[in-house]
């Protein structure tokens, strides 16, 4: 006999607390349904709290938080062409609805332009610069590509097909410092898992939003030197 | 404690809800295919949803805002990869599916309320078409009750009236109001099963 569980569970709807837990049987199933019913009709009930909606978001936040520093960064996995300006999205959320049963009444996923770096890759120019030499010819053959610390800026500079070309070494996201990864002539975003390639054009995200490809500097050879145009170094 | 919700004014309330239902039906997956800038727009664009839709399945607050919390917390990870609106609806949908009956499964051991198909934040055009919706069905309920069933029902449930105050109401002592209500639940839930 559970008659007095669901008078119970009735009870506490009424006074709008949660209803503890029992046994039911089918008898009280359709009670409490009813009495869910008429409860969810009353007036003003269906707006959740203002403190409760500040408090999740709290702690959505906090569990993203946590989230990402504990995260490993995975196998590189290309997500975005951004060349061709065209957002794959093998999104892990369509393929999560359609395995819970969810209708999806679309299957393909497209984007517009992305937002950032509409205008193409950007060309730091400092306002005072001068040529400051990065490496050497010699040590840099075709394909190579070397890291530099100018104190003012920090880079990349790379050839390939025979043209140099120098990118800031800094996350367009959120400023982290990009790690080289010379075998793949990739540079890797140690904070949120993006990447580009070491022409500076967006190779990969993981945000609501693809951060715009690295901005890149002027880059010469001069008398078996590579140079870029860069603010002066810092007073030591 | 205050009781400001019994009286007249809750079912005037209810009555004009389900008039605006049919003017809002066209707004139906008009943002389908746009896309939200980062978790935060979900969270603000459905938080509500997710917890009207909760409300109208466990009758209250505590329970619908653990059930919305569980659902976010859950969804929270696959979400940071950019997807339509629809998309991001559906999961959610599909995320409270699982979160509600796991909720009767731990509370009752049955399955008392479900999330059907149709039921999804996807197909949840406005604010108020939702909270009529609820009175709808509430609506149909009481509807179908003699007299002094369908007014304590009114009164307790939809109203928020204490025992007392519908009691006085109805010109009856608070012990029968009692027996009254039991009956009249009773007998709602009769024709449920009928239906």
């Amino acid at each position: 006999m559970s008659a007095r569980g669901a008078r119970r569970f009735v009870a506490d709807l009424l006074r709008g607390r949660r209803p503890r837990s029992f046994r039911a049987d089918d008898t009280d199933v359709e009670q409490l349904r009813a009495a869910i019913t008429l409860r969810a009709a009353q007036p003003g009930s269906a707006t959740p709290s203002e403190e409760f909606v500040t408090d999740l978001h709290r702690r959505l936040a906090a569990q993203l938080a946590r989230e990402e520093m504990e995260e490993p960064i995975p196998a590189p996995r290309p997500v975005v062409d951004s060349t061709r300006r065209k957002l794959v999205a093998a999104s892990s959320i369509a393929v999560a609805a359609a395995a819970a049963g969810a209708v999806l009444d679309h299957t393909v996923i497209s984007r517009g332009p992305a937002q950032s770096g509409a205008g193409g890759q950007q060309t730091l120019v400092p306002s005072t610069g001068q040529w400051r030499t990065v490496s050497v010819s010699a040590d840099l053959a075709e394909g190579g590509v070397q890291g530099f610390d100018l104190g003012t800026v920090v880079g990349f500079v790379a050839r390939t097909g025979g043209a140099l070309r120098a990118v800031s070494g800094v996350c367009t996201h959120l400023g982290c410092r990009l790690a080289l990864d010379a075998a793949a002539r990739r540079l890797d975003c140690p904070c949120h898992r993006t990447s580009f390639a070491v022409s500076g054009e967006l190779l990969r995200y993981q945000l609501p939003v693809p951060p715009a490809a690295l901005p890149q500097f002027e880059v010469r050879e001069l008398h078996g030197e590579v140079q870029v145009y860069a603010p002066p170094g810092p007073v030591i | 404690m205050g009781r400001t919700g019994c009286g007249q004014a809750a079912a005037a309330r209810m009555g004009a809800g389900a008039d605006e239902r049919g003017a809002d039906a066209p707004q139906l997956r008009v943002v389908d295919g746009e896309f939200y800038p980062d978790w935060e727009a979900v969270y603000r664009d459905n938080v509500g949803r997710v917890y009207r839709l909760m409300f109208a399945k466990v009758g209250n607050r505590p329970d619908a805002e653990d059930l919305t919390a569980e659902v976010f917390l859950a969804a929270l990870r696959p979400l940071r990869v950019s997807a339509s609106v629809g998309e991001v609806r559906a999961y959610l949908s599909a995320t409270a599916r699982t979160v509600l009956a796991g909720y009767w499964r731990r509370t009752l051991g049955r399955e008392v309320t479900m999330l059907t198909d149709d039921e999804g934040l996807e197909f949840m055009p406005a604010e108020t078409a939702v909270a009529s919706d609820a009175a709808a069905r509430a609506g149909v309920i009481l509807a179908g009750l003699p007299e002094p069933y369908r007014r304590i029902l009114q009164l307790r449930f939809v109203e928020s009236c204490s025992v007392r105050e519908a009691a006085a109401a109805l010109g009856i002592s608070v012990a029968y109001a009692k027996v009254l209500q039991h009956r009249a639940l009773r007998r709602a839930a009769q024709l449920e099963v009928d239906r």
